[in-house]
């Protein structure tokens, strides 16, 4: 747990240890804790994602155990940031932040979320002895938590790319499982698979964050390339991202058609329509795919690691946590921190993962009787060794995912080639980068 | 004179005519009594078990009640505030001369044609510093920029249309001009106010880009609940078109009401 | 003389719709001006700067603006012609004499189109042009287009519901024009000659320009306008194919947060509508 004290700060863990202290482990309940806060209002932006139908079921308990009363806001992720940036910027009425790994640098830039330690220093007695905050998945806390070392949010729907594949149609094909490599998946599943309307593979491209989280950072890292090198100048058009780049072009043969306008909405639903054998997709889509509900093919679902690139695994990393609001009132930031200190913890995280929900909570995947979650081997490995800055976490990435997005999807449409898209990205991500300061060295280079 | 066959084929253009035009709003109100399960099949079915599930899930679960609500305080707030400040212009427009008139008009006209964007982006920053966001005056406010034109440019050509001696003689008589259009040329004009009002209403209903920029939650309209359905992992078309049918409903009843006169109204009277 | 009244009851009457109307539509503007003058990102609120004209510089030197420019003028080009063909072609068979209950249905339906709500047009276009379950690939005998995912297609499906919703319009204006012409000039007319063509060009055609006209220029700002429904419908995509203008710069401001750049580039727009709305006004309101 080495890296994970060095990121929390010494104050932090200190004062954590020190309000558990007092809190004595015993006598501390949640019902008691948020006695003073009761009838509080705690806004928080929610997705329309599973993870947040499992928190919404499970919330009746918690606001009839506190008092406090938790308005969910619900939004596509597509809007997501904008809506909380408006929020932010208004000082609006959002108590929590829902912050996606890539908007981090952003909102503690900003100082729209307090750090960790500012919150417990703040309200001692509403931390919960049992938080153990060293339960998360180290990376997963840090990534999708951490800034620059400080801790602000807890993370609550959490991600791990996985492959999911259609046991049925890959032994019709005469497959035992999954490919283990990109290239194998190219060269041997692609032809064997592709065939009467059915595709291989199916890689959501569709011009906005899944463009260049799900599809374009996806070829690049296990090819060996990446979005910068250590001097924060682009790396794409370095062997290993051209590689990797043009690797992607030459796998769209083996997908649908209009693989650009495949969001995860369309990509899942192919998958689940039978349609498609073999899609790389977040963990959080897990309930979907295996509900006999949404999935024609649920009976056939299983679920390996992402496959394997010349650099190795590197499989896509996202997750989003929530931080307590810098400009809510006191009470209304005590609840709030309430509401995640409850919706992350060890205690609730198995009801969460039965209710279609991804803790991050490393006690939990350590329970009997989770069988039924086909993805928990491969989450739990991808967790191990993941690369944080999959997507670089600066404040800049807004700007630069739109760029892109914008010629991510020229290239695989084939607008430009896989070199003058990389240049366009290359000249205008190095502009933003160098207004941001971090080329004369105003600006540590983080991310 | 025509002839029987031209006299079919003209009958075989207006039924085509009035199919294609039907026939969007065909499909919307039957995909919105369809399950999940049945919007989703391939090739889509023309009959099958209708259902308001998506109806009473869309008022009552995910509050697209309140949204309309929203639009409807909305659009009848800016409609009769347009009409507040518009009438008393049109009046002046149409029976008094004065310097800068044609300058007047011109940047009435301007407002009718600037994107909405233009705007969208200064006004959200200055309703934020204002602490406006969010607040139904404010769109009630916004929407002043095309509705307040179209009022003054109807009603200014409907009071044009009344002749100049009815108030020549009630100002003889000592009235003043504000009598006059009060007592005298807007009962006359009711028409074109109604008209006016009309526009005024289904633009203010129809609009999309403030909604989404300015609102959030208190004040959202539906136009912008209908968009926040389109994402998520599972599309749910008959919510979405059970959505579109509320929204359109009202609108498509104001303008067969005003049918006469929507293209006066769209080309801002340029056309008669 | 008539009209002459005092400046005080002048600006009684029309000084709150000016004082309305500035305030809600010129303030933002010189905002909109000031902001653009400006690096102004909403997630980096903290180092806003005077940066005089760059943002300028950079929507004058920058491709994607003017492609996207380009894109909405070229829907334009496409859309227009199809709108006046079939709008005219509706026109003279509404005006051609008889069948007066099936001609005043087509009428009240012709209404329908203009007035749905733009977004819900794109909700529409997503569920009937979906390539699987989509009705109008049904319709296309069991064809299996990609309409939403395939640059080109994704915008023939943008000018059908540009077509769709507007037609009626351009059918409408050219309608009136058409019920200007005097009666008995066009029957002398059509004893003369038995070619339509001939009566439409010499007898008719007078009476729609002015119409024409209008349609042309209305229609070029409501493209320059267009937003909700290519927003509800593709978002700009695939790729960029369909990003017009207010789209894009809807885009810039508020998904990359660059008021700034987003401001100039509102405010050329700005330019370019004015110029617009100037031809317009010399074009019909001389008698003003």
């Amino acid at each position: 747990m080495k890296t994970l004290r060095n990121l929390l700060g010494a104050t932090a863990v200190t004062s954590l240890m020190a309000t558990g202290a007092i809190a004595g482990g015993h006598g501390w309940s949640l019902a008691d804790a948020a006695k003073p806060y009761a009838g509080t209002t705690v806004d928080v932006v929610f997705l329309l994602r599973p993870g947040y139908e499992a928190i919404e079921a499970m919330l009746p308990a918690f606001e009839e155990e506190t008092g406090i009363k938790v308005n969910i806001i619900k939004h596509p992720y597509e809007n997501a940031l904008g809506e909380q940036v408006r929020d932010f910027v208004a000082g609006g009425d959002l108590d929590i932040a829902l912050i996606d790994l890539v908007w981090m640098g952003n909102f503690a830039e900003n100082e729209w979320v307090l750090p960790l330690a500012d919150v417990q220093a703040k309200f001692p007695d509403i931390m919960d002895p049992a938080l153990d905050i060293d339960d998360f998945f180290p990376l997963v806390l840090n990534a999708f938590g951490g800034w620059n070392d400080t801790i602000y949010g807890l993370p609550v729907d959490n991600y791990s790319g996985l492959m999911f594949y259609n046991r049925c149609m890959l032994e019709d094909a005469g497959f035992d499982g999954p490919p283990s490599t990109w290239q194998e998946l190219k060269d041997v599943y692609g032809p064997a698979l592709t065939k009467d309307g059915k595709y291989a593979f199916a890689l959501q491209s569709k011009r906005n964050e899944t463009q260049s989280a799900d599809s374009f950072a996806r070829v690049l890292w296990p090819f060996g390339g990446s979005f910068l090198d250590e001097n924060f100048r682009s790396n794409l058009l370095s062997e290993e991202s051209q590689a990797g780049l043009q690797f992607r072009q030459e796998l769209m043969q083996y997908m649908p058609d209009g693989i650009v306008a495949y969001d995860h909405a369309e990509t899942v639903n192919a998958f689940s329509q039978g349609d498609v054998a073999m899609i790389t997709e977040w963990s959080a889509f897990y309930s979907s795919v295996v509900s006999a509900d949404t999935s024609k093919v649920a009976d056939c679902v299983e679920i390996a690691p992402e496959p394997m690139g010349p650099a190795g695994r590197k499989p896509a990393l996202g997750g989003f946590s929530m931080a307590v609001a810098s400009q809510a009132d006191e009470a209304e930031q005590a609840a709030a921190y309430l509401f995640i200190q409850w919706a992350t913890s060890a205690e609730n995280a198995r009801e969460y993962l039965e209710r279609g929900g991804v803790p991050a909570r490393q006690s939990v995947y350590e329970q009997d009787g989770l069988e039924a979650f086909k993805f928990v081997p491969a989450l739990v490995e991808s967790w191990q060794d993941g690369v944080p800055e999959f997507r670089p976490r600066f404040a800049e990435w807004p700007e630069i995912t739109e760029i892109v997005q914008e010629w991510g999807t020229k290239m695989m449409l084939g607008e430009v080639t896989t070199v003058e898209g990389a240049e366009e990205i290359g000249t205008r991500m190095e502009a933003v980068l160098e207004s941001a300061g971090y080329y004369s060295g105003d600006k540590p280079l983080a991310q | 004179m025509t002839s029987t066959r031209s006299l079919w084929t003209q009958i075989a253009l207006l039924v085509v005519i009035i199919m294609v035009c039907v026939f969007p709003f065909y499909w919307m109100v039957t995909t919105s009594l369809k399950t999940q399960i049945v919007a989703l099949e391939a090739p889509p079915v023309w009959v099958f078990e209708p259902t308001l599930d998506n109806y009473r899930e869309a008022l009552f679960e995910d509050g697209v009640l309140r949204t309309l609500l929203n639009s409807l305080v909305i659009a009848v707030s800016t409609t009769v505030l347009a009409l507040i400040l518009g009438v008393p212009a049109a009046f002046a427009l149409a029976r008094f001369e004065f310097r800068g008139k044609k300058d007047l008009w011109f940047w009435f006209i301007t407002n009718r044609m600037v994107s909405p964007i233009v705007l969208a982006l200064p006004f959200f920053l200055i309703a934020r510093n204002l602490g406006l966001l969010d607040k139904h005056i404010t769109l009630i406010l916004i929407y002043l920029t095309f509705n307040l034109p179209i009022v003054i440019w109807i009603v200014t050509d409907q009071f044009r249309g009344i002749p100049y001696d009815l108030d020549e003689a009630a100002r003889l008589e000592g009235a003043s001009q504000f009598t006059i259009m009060r007592k005298i040329c807007l009962p006359l004009a009711m028409p074109g106010v109604a008209v006016s009002a009309i526009f005024s209403f289904i633009f203010s209903w129809n609009e999309l880009m403030f909604g989404l920029i300015l609102t959030r939650t208190e004040a959202k309209t539906a136009p912008a609940m209908a968009v926040s359905f389109m994402e998520g992992y599972n599309l749910p078309y008959g919510k979405i078109m059970a959505t579109s049918t509320l929204i359109v409903i009202p609108v498509l009843i104001f303008a067969l009401i005003a049918s006469k006169q929507l293209v006066r109204g769209l080309t801002m009277g340029a056309v008669k | 003389m008539r009209g002459q009244v005092s400046r005080k009851t002048v600006f009684g009457f029309i000084g709150p719709a000016v004082i309305g109307l500035a305030v809600v539509g010129i303030a933002p503007l010189l905002y909109a001006v000031w902001t653009s003058l400006h690096f102004y990102n909403l997630t980096k609120l903290k180092r806003v700067e005077f940066i005089g004209l760059e943002n300028y510089m950079t929507v004058l030197t920058d491709g994607v603006f003017w492609q996207a420019m380009g894109r909405t003028f070229f829907l334009l080009g496409t859309a227009l012609p199809l709108q006046i063909a079939l709008g005219l072609m509706i026109a003279l068979v509404l005006h051609q004499p008889g069948l007066t209950l099936i001609k005043t249905l087509c009428r009240l339906s012709l209404v329908l189109p203009m007035a749905t709500t733009y977004a819900v047009v794109g909700l529409l276009g997503q569920v009937m042009f979906n390539q699987k379950f989509g009705v109008v690939n049904q319709l296309l005998g069991g064809a299996d287009i990609n309409w939403i995912g395939d640059p080109e297609n994704a915008f023939a499906m943008i000018i059908f519901w540009d077509v769709w919703q507007w037609t009626p319009f351009v059918a409408l204006v050219l309608l009136a024009g058409l019920t200007m012409v005097p009666g008995e000039v066009e029957e002398a007319a059509r004893l003369e000659t038995k070619s339509k063509w001939t009566v439409l060009r010499y007898v008719q055609l007078p009476f729609l320009l002015p119409g024409l006209v209008a349609v042309l220029i209305l229609r070029t700002a409501d493209t320059l306008k267009l937003f909700d429904m290519v927003f509800t419908l593709t978002r700009g995509g695939p790729g960029s194919s369909t990003e017009f203008i207010s789209l894009m710069i809807q885009r810039v401001g508020f998904r990359g947060f660059d008021q700034g750049l987003a401001s100039a580039q509102a405010i050329i727009l700005l330019i370019i509508t004015i110029i617009l709305a100037q031809i317009y006004i010399r074009v019909f309101y001389k008698e003003v």
